[in-house]
């Protein structure tokens, strides 16, 4: 079983791996270097709320804390864009102590509206404080992180693979035992002795640290950031992505995000539709298949249960 | 100073009355419903096609509006949240996708630019250098007269009592005989008409636009987060002090700064104080 699942994956990166030299439209080389951004984003919310079952509906303030981190050491202050990466990742890693802290003490839902309520008022004030971030039209004219879109297509393939596997290892270990273990029942963890709070703030900051990293090569990628990293419907996007992958799975969600950024790009004419499709997905999800799509069927084709999936 | 106190009043007459209907769901049914921002969203717009499409006098369009946005809210509640009720989760996902929905079924029927509802006043009541239109006046007279109503039923009323008895102890309540899904649409057609009325009302003086939904619902959680979840006076009384904060800061610093303040007011509650003003301490 274990074979098949390791060919399995050999498979599939070996295909990712090759396609540049099959495709030479720059055009479809950038689409897929998105979907792997989105890819990163997916997971690394999956690690955090898939494992421990504290739903962050505002996974976008890290996105944006990274991309305009990057942005405004690149656009304003000069940097060469390389520092963007730990800049941002930084930023992004920082900001969720700001909000963890005070709010993944308490059980109850105050987490997950403190992040949409964060992400939102982030989005605000790039507006307001329009002298600093550009306002609506954000920080135009970045440097990209290398020149050739095909360079650029490893990289994010790279950096997605990097973040996945590591992700999925953290999760395979005795700490993504802990972490499975809070979602299953918290005050059962604690009165093992389990610091709980603890390990999901330091969940929080591995996932914010990724999801960091994601913006800063989403930012270098378009060349320019706008508010809209910030958005709900950014956050809530990822989130559809994670429930039709398999929530707590980490692969399924990667492969989930690949896909459905994929779709509306696919299907023309479509991506002015994403949000409504996404939402009718989501409904459907929800009601038909909550274990999500993609990480049981992927447990039926490569045979037994997989390791990452509670 | 007569500025402050006056605009602050209707600020906060607003946003009690976005969020007693949001903690009253949540107090009652355990739903967090993140489609409140659309009930206020919907109410807006229903005014909008009544008055300005189909040429209604705004008075029925309102009141139909209204009645619309209630209707909707139960039937969200029969169809999306009941099946889903035992995993709180599905329950955030599915109001969300609600909201998403909203927004973009708004942005597809009548596009992003922001629309127009007519006011019930056009009067300007001035008075020692101060000048207040009479919708907003309007705004804080209803706000007030709403949520006296809503503690009058909820206090001297049978279902009042039904209600408050399932937010204290669904099981105690289901033993007596208490019919919890009857409860649970009523306070949801309750919850989205004040929500839809707080549209209906703001829509002259604030932009009805498809993402209007969002930053009402933000301001309803702070509030509900700041007085205690599921606290109806607890509620009551952050959002006299959010709105009157709002209005201090927009006034001595920079309008700019008011979206701040509902964030910083959460993170210092949770903080100091996580169960809120007048929150239970079983809140958390």
């Amino acid at each position: 079983m274990k074979g098949r699942r390791a060919t399995g994956v050999i498979v599939v990166l070996a295909a990712l791996a090759a396609l540049p030299l099959f495709i030479r439209s720059e055009y479809l080389l950038g689409i897929l270097s998105v979907c792997f951004i989105y890819g990163i984003w997916a997971t690394s919310w999956d690690f955090m709320s898939g494992l421990t079952g504290r739903e962050n509906f505002g996974h976008a303030l890290f996105i944006g804390a990274g991309a305009y981190t990057a942005a405004f050491l690149n656009g304003k202050v000069g940097f060469a864009p390389w520092w963007g990466l730990p800049a941002g990742a930084a930023m992004a890693g920082g900001l969720s102590l700001v909000i963890g802290i005070p709010t993944l003490r308490l059980r109850g839902p105050y987490f997950a509206l403190a992040m949409l309520a964060a992400a939102t008022i982030m989005q605000r004030l790039t507006l307001i404080f329009w002298q600093y971030s550009g306002g609506e039209e954000g920080i135009p004219g970045l440097d990209p992180l290398l020149e050739s879109k095909a360079a650029v297509y490893y990289l994010c393939l790279g950096v997605f693979v990097v973040i996945t596997l590591a992700l999925l290892l953290l999760a395979g270990s005795h700490w993504g035992l802990i972490l499975r273990s809070i979602r299953g029942d918290e005050a059962a963890a604690q009165a093992a002795g389990v610091n709980v709070t603890f390990h999901k703030i330091a969940a929080l900051v591995v996932s914010a640290f990724c999801a960091g990293i994601g913006g800063v090569l989403y930012a270098h990628y378009q060349e320019a950031v706008t508010p809209d990293v910030f958005s709900v419907a950014l956050s809530i996007s990822i989130i559809i992505m994670v429930y039709v992958g398999g929530i707590g799975s980490l692969y399924g969600p990667a492969a989930g995000a690949v896909l459905l950024a994929l779709l509306p790009e696919l299907l023309r004419g479509l991506g002015q539709y994403r949000l409504w499709v996404y939402s009718l997905v989501l409904i459907f999800i929800l009601f038909f298949a909550p274990e999500g799509v993609i990480a049981p069927l992927w447990r039926r084709v490569t045979g037994g249960a997989t390791g990452g999936a509670p | 100073m007569l500025n402050i106190l006056v605009y602050g009043a209707v600020t906060s007459a607003v946003y009690a009355m976005l969020a007693v209907g949001f903690t009253l769901i949540f107090g009652v049914a355990r739903v967090l419903n993140l489609a409140h921002g659309a009930f206020y969203g919907l109410g807006a717009y229903a005014a909008y096609v009544l008055t300005a499409r189909l040429g209604w006098p705004l008075l029925p369009a309102a009141i139909v509006a209204v009645l619309f946005v209630a209707a909707f809210g139960v039937a969200v509640e029969r169809v999306l949240i009941r099946p889903l009720r035992n995993s709180a989760l599905a329950v955030l996902m599915i109001t969300i996708a609600v909201g998403l929905l909203f927004e973009q079924a708004m942005y597809l029927l009548f596009g992003s630019e922001a629309r127009n509802v007519p006011a019930f006043s056009n009067a300007t009541w001035s008075y020692a250098g101060l000048d207040v239109s009479g919708q907003r006046l309007l705004t804080l007279g209803f706000g007030a007269a709403v949520i006296g109503l809503l503690w009058l039923f909820i206090n001297r009323t049978r279902l009042g009592a039904a209600i408050l008895a399932l937010s204290q102890d669904r099981e105690g309540a289901l033993y007596v005989g208490i019919p919890a899904d009857r409860i649970y649409a009523v306070v949801m057609a309750i919850s989205a008409a004040i929500a839809a009325s707080a549209g209906v009302l703001t829509a002259p003086f604030l932009t009805v636009q498809p993402t209007m939904d969002l930053l009402p619902m933000i301001k309803a959680f702070s509030i509900v987060i700041v007085g205690g979840l599921g606290s109806i006076p607890g509620s009551i009384l952050a959002a006299l002090l959010l709105g009157y904060s709002e209005t201090i800061v927009a006034y001595a610093i920079s309008p700019a700064w008011t979206e701040i303040v509902s964030l910083v007011a959460v993170l210092l509650t949770l903080i100091l104080r996580p169960a809120g003003l007048l929150g239970k301490r079983a809140a958390f």
